[in-house]
This record gives C-alpha cells, structure tokens and sequence, in this order.
C-alpha cells in the first residue's frame, strides 16, 4: 500500500553565511598588498634605427643638394669615470664654422642645439645630429644627450664612437 | 510601572558593505602589484629620459637583451640555451657572442616568414636595456652586434621622468 504521509515543509530557516572568517581573511590579503605595494617607475623606449651599412657608409662627393640636412657634430669627451669631460661642436662640410666648446655643461649643449634648431626652421631645412661619443662614457648621460637632443626637436640622431674604425 | 519586554532579537553589525570596500582594496592592490616581466632584469639600473615614449603594447616579438654596467648580457631563463659542449650559456659576455645568439634567433625569425623570408624584415624588435653605468663602447658593441645579425629595429629603455 501506498503510504500517504504528507511530506513535511521544513521550517523556514534563516542561512547563516559565515562572513567573519572571509573577513580576516580578506584584511589578511589587504594588509599584505598594502605592505608590498611600491609604485614602479615607468618605463619608456627610445626607438632607434640602426643603419643597414658597416661603418655608416662611404661619404663621396655628391652634388650640392639644397633640400640636404645640414649635419651638425657633437664630440663628447669622457673622464676615466666616464662622465663628460668636454663637448665640441661642429658643422660638417662647412669649413668657415669654427668649431665651438660647449665645456661639460649639458646646458650649453641643449641651449646651442636650441638654437641650431630655431635656425634651421627659420631657413625650412633640416638638421641631422652626430655625437661623436668616448669609449669610457656611461649609458646615462649618452641617454641624456640624446634625450635632450630629442626634445629639442632632433630627429635623426646618430651615437657613434669618435674613432671612425670602430663604427 | 511598566517595563518593557526584553527583545529576544539577535543585533549583529552590518558586514557586507564592509566586505564589499575591503574587497575592491583587495582588487585594487592585486591589480597593480607589479607583475615581473620574465625577460625584463629587475638588476639593470636604466637611465632617465624625459623624451622616451610610452612602450608600445602591440609588439608581439621581443628579443631582451639585459646589458649590466659591465657590459655583459644577462639571458632571461627562456633564452637560455646549450652549446655543443653541454654548458649552459646565461651571459653572453662580448659582442661576438651577442652575434651568434642573435644569429640563431634571426633563423627562427626568417623561417616563421615563410618563403622569401630572407628579403622580408626581421619580425622581432631588439629591446636594449641597458645599464646607466654601462660603457658607450660596450653598447655600441652591442648595437653592431644587432646590425650585423640583420636587425635593424632597436629600442632603448629608459625611465620616464617629466620634463623640467
């Protein structure tokens, strides 16, 4: 026979969810990212584009092209430590311009360039910057040169060693 | 005098909205802890430039190249490789070295080209960070070394600082 009990409703039962554990838990993980959190300096990229010749190729004689950059070189001379000693600049292919001594203050280097640069968009043409750089000088300040270069409005900058066999 | 009945009602303080604030903390810090790129050497000091871009997130193949102030290149663990004697190269000490492991990725680069891969580009961007301690001679070393393997696209890291 088939039995006929009534199922029975259970009673309405309130869920307890344990929120305590999750809690401590939870500051647990927060006080530890609170610990370990240091900000990261950014990081950026400097794009360069090497030249596909060794040496950075044969300069011949070529017709006087008006629309040429005008190339401007920076020789940076370096301490035994590899801070800069000195810098020099000159214009290339232009045998009337002295060269000029910007001593180890990046500043006259970057107040020198400023100038070039103003210069060259007065006439519309174009500058391309070497710099002629020492063995012994560090990364940073080749980056600072560089970096000030860039800002200055340089797009075509090339480091290379002064010794001409090693490039 | 009446007193009033004594309630028999549990009084428990709110937790959720405070599980909620704690929660998005929690989120807050997990998003920007600062996930260590593999190939990137946390030991090599980079110089500061205020002129460096932002990275550029679509590069798909990167060859790091970890230059410490002694001008020696530190392979992340999955550039690694054996030589013919067995040893396991980490550091590639001269630029002759850097030559021949950049070499051995310029194959892989042109294989995955297809045919004509030799005339195409290299698909891969040479990442140089360097040391701000390292010698230009190194470096420059380093950067002929690139050219010489057929890579021609390099970027330099630096940190970014604003402008003065």
């Amino acid at each position: 026979m088939l039995s006929h009990k009534r199922k029975k409703i259970p009673e309405h039962v309130d869920p307890d969810l344990p929120i305590v554990p999750m809690l401590d838990m939870t500051f647990q993980l927060l006080a530890f990212f609170i610990m370990t959190f240091k900000p990261a300096p950014t990081e950026g990229q400097i794009a360069l584009a090497l030249p596909k010749e060794e040496g950075g190729g044969i300069s011949s004689p070529s017709p006087i092209d008006e629309n040429k950059p005008l190339e401007y070189i920076v020789r940076v001379e370096a301490t035994e430590d590899g801070r800069i000693a000195g810098m020099t600049l000159m214009e290339k292919d232009n045998a009337a311009a002295l060269p000029q001594d910007l001593k180890a203050d990046v500043q006259n280097f970057s107040d020198r360039l400023s100038q070039i640069s103003r210069q060259l968009a007065q006439q519309g043409k174009t500058g391309k910057l070497t710099l002629e750089i020492d063995d012994k000088l560090v990364q940073a300040y080749v980056v600072q040169l560089v970096d000030q270069a860039i800002r200055i409005g340089f797009s075509d900058i090339s480091p290379v060693p002064i010794d001409p066999k090693k490039r | 005098m009446s007193h009033g009945a004594v309630s028999s009602e549990k009084c428990e303080p709110n937790f959720v909205p405070l599980l909620d604030l704690v929660l998005q903390l929690v989120m807050f810090f997990m998003l920007c802890a600062n996930f260590v790129i593999e190939q990137a050497n946390v030991t090599i000091e980079l110089p500061h430039a205020a002129a460096a871009k932002m990275l550029d997130k679509g590069i798909e193949y990167a060859i790091y190249l970890n230059v410490n102030s002694e001008g020696v290149v530190l392979l992340a663990p999955s550039d690694q490789y054996t030589d013919s004697q067995g040893n396991v190269i980490s550091t590639l000490n001269n630029p002759d070295q850097v030559e021949t492991f950049l070499k051995r990725r310029a194959r892989d680069d042109i294989a995955a080209a297809g045919p004509g891969g030799e005339d195409k580009p290299l698909r891969s961007v040479i990442i140089l960070r360097v040391h701000k301690n390292c010698p230009f001679e190194k470096t420059y070393g380093i950067m002929k070394a690139c050219r010489r393997a057929g890579y021609l696209r390099v970027q330099l890291r630096a940190l970014l600082v604003q402008p003065d």
